[in-house]
């Protein structure tokens, strides 16, 4: 359903990704691992057209979005979660949460996702008339998975959806992810918690100075030597 | 000096209905400040090429300038969103300096349509004559308030519940304060912030239409009528606090009361003195004006 191939990105001339080429098929979970700079972050901002290619291709499904803006990526029915998160944060909970369906307004049933946000995370209920700027860092990554939700992607984009987050939170969100998943919602994840993502995911690429260096399925992945020694302490 | 309690309210009342105008002024201004940034020092101008159209039309029409409000409120929207798509979109991209290029780039603006009002249109002051409204006045026990600026009272009262119930209860006012909270977010959610920048710029436009609809009824229209304005303008959004609609409200209200009363109690020459005053007071106490953000 995805498939980027020979992707380039430069901030100011310095490529902070190089010719990155992976492919992801509906309803599986893909990660993305690397350590700091390693450009995961720049190839989801890529993905979701806030930054610009140099050059490669990005195709979803089946028609090329690189160079399209990053609303009407949004309207294509790809969804990212960015990992300063960008919620509005002197707007409300529920108000973040309708401007998540913004793109459905003129539906009756703009709000049928909020059934299941509330099932994944019932705390957004109980915070719904609070600013999302008094939000935990926990909760504010709820709220704008919530809130990416609303937009009924098929493709979901989470950028370190565990970052600065205590772990029994951590767990709730991952367990989260499962539950999107199922709902055949594709997504990509970039994730630190290595092992934490590997669990989850059907197959991992790994990204180093902004190449990929290591790619396969989670299986092949987790037994891999480099990766025992570089990451999983083994 | 012993002033009736007539006097008084008379002398208030004139003040509120002045200040009304002057929120409606400044709510254009504060609008797009609050969402991007923005001061529009061609504001003023917009008001003057308001006043100038609606001196037009009712020449040519013969229409009541009434009946011609809601047709120099829309051009004035459409001055507004075409200002923001022909130059403000190109200066955002400016890479250094760009509050600077921005401030040039509007006042430069500000000088052309004042520059081509001069040339074009004569430096003359003009009036509109009779209206359906203009030498009338309605008086309730005792006091007296003339019509026209009754009517352009309403009406910014009016405009301001407007602009409330759509920030409030539509998506486009979500829209706008979601832009205002992190322009680079909402597409994020699917919209498109040149859009709601563009309409940003419409309805500031439009609320300088509306402004120079009322005013155009009972003021002299010439060249450089949108500074004087202007200058009233700045010191309401600041007072008010920058960006905040609401607040331009209350301060252009507390500044036609001050107007007012300085007028009389010392002299209409001097009637800036205590709005100025009303302002430094404001700066040193409480910089961010009265319904600001810090
Ligand atoms: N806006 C920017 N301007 C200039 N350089 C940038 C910008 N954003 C990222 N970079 C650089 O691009 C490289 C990749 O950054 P990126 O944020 O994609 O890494 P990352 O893998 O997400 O790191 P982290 O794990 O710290 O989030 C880094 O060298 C970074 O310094
Ligand atoms: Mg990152």
């Amino acid at each position: 359903m995805l498939e980027v191939s020979g992707l380039t990105t430069a901030y100011q001339g310095m490529v902070a990704i190089s010719d990155v080429s992976f492919s992801v098929k509906q309803g599986e979970i893909l990660t993305i691992a690397g350590a700091n700079g390693a450009g995961k972050s720049t190839l989801l901002k890529t993905i979701a057209g806030m930054e610009r290619s140099q050059s490669g291709t990005i195709s979803f499904e089946g028609a090329r979005i690189n160079g399209r803006t990053a609303h009407e990526i949004t309207a294509r029915g790809i969804a990212f979660v960015p990992e300063n998160r960008r919620l509005f944060p002197r707007l409300t909970v529920q108000d973040n949460l309708s401007l998540g369906s913004f793109l459905f307004r003129n539906r009756p049933d703009r709000d049928a996702p909020l059934d299941i946000i509330f099932e994944l995370f019932p705390i957004l209920k109980a915070r719904l008339n609070q600013l999302a700027v008094t939000l935990s860092g926990g909760e504010q990554q709820m709220l704008a998975i919530g809130r990416a939700l609303m937009a009924r992607p098929r493709l979901l984009m989470l950028d370190e959806p565990s970052q600065g987050i205590m772990p029994k939170l951590v767990a709730q969100i991952f367990e989260a992810i499962k539950i999107i998943r199922r709902s055949d919602v594709t997504i990509l994840l970039v994730e630190q918690h290595l092992v934490k993502s590997l669990e989850i995911a059907d197959s991992t690429i790994v990204l180093q100075t902004g190449r990929v260096v290591l790619r396969g399925s989670a299986a092949e992945i987790r037994n891999h030597p480099d990766i025992q020694s570089a990451y999983l302490g083994v | 000096m012993a002033l009736s309690f007539e006097a008084i309210l008379q002398v208030l009342l004139s003040g509120l209905l002045m200040g009304l105008i002057y929120a409606l002024v400044a709510s254009g201004l504060s609008l797009i400040f609050g969402l991007m940034d923005v001061v529009n020092f061609a504001h003023g101008e917009f008001l003057m090429v308001a006043m100038y159209l609606m001196f037009g039309l009712v020449t040519v029409t013969g229409l009541d300038p009434l009946l011609l409000w809601p047709v120099v409120t829309a051009c004035l929207f459409l001055l507004g969103s075409g200002v923001y798509l022909g130059i403000i979109r190109y200066t955002m991209r400016a890479k250094t300096n760009r509050g600077m290029v921005q401030v040039f780039t509007t006042f430069g603006l500000g000088l052309i349509l004042m520059g081509l009002a001069q040339s074009l249109l004569s430096p003359d002051y003009r009036s509109i004559g009779h209206t359906w409204i203009s030498g009338k006045s309605v008086s309730v026990a005792g006091i007296y308030m003339p019509l026209p600026q009754l009517v352009g009272g309403v009406a910014s009262v009016a405009a301001f519940v407007l602009i409330w119930l759509m920030i409030t209860r539509t998506d486009f006012g979500k829209a706008l304060e979601a832009t205002r909270e992190d322009a680079g977010a909402v597409a994020l959610v699917g919209i498109d912030k040149n859009l709601i920048f563009t309409l940003g710029w419409g309805f500031g436009g439009a609320l300088s239409g509306l402004a120079g609809s009322i005013l155009a009824t009972f003021f002299y229209i010439y060249p450089s009528v949108g500074s004087s304005f202007l200058l009233t303008a700045f010191v309401t959004v600041a007072l008010g606090g920058f960006g905040s609609v609401y607040g331009a409200l209350a301060a252009g209200i507390i500044i036609g009361l001050v107007e007012a009363t300085t007028a009389v109690i010392l002299t209409p020459a001097l009637k800036s003195l205590g709005v100025f005053t009303v302002y430094l007071a404001v700066v040193v106490l409480r910089p961010r004006g009265l319904f600001g953000s810090s």
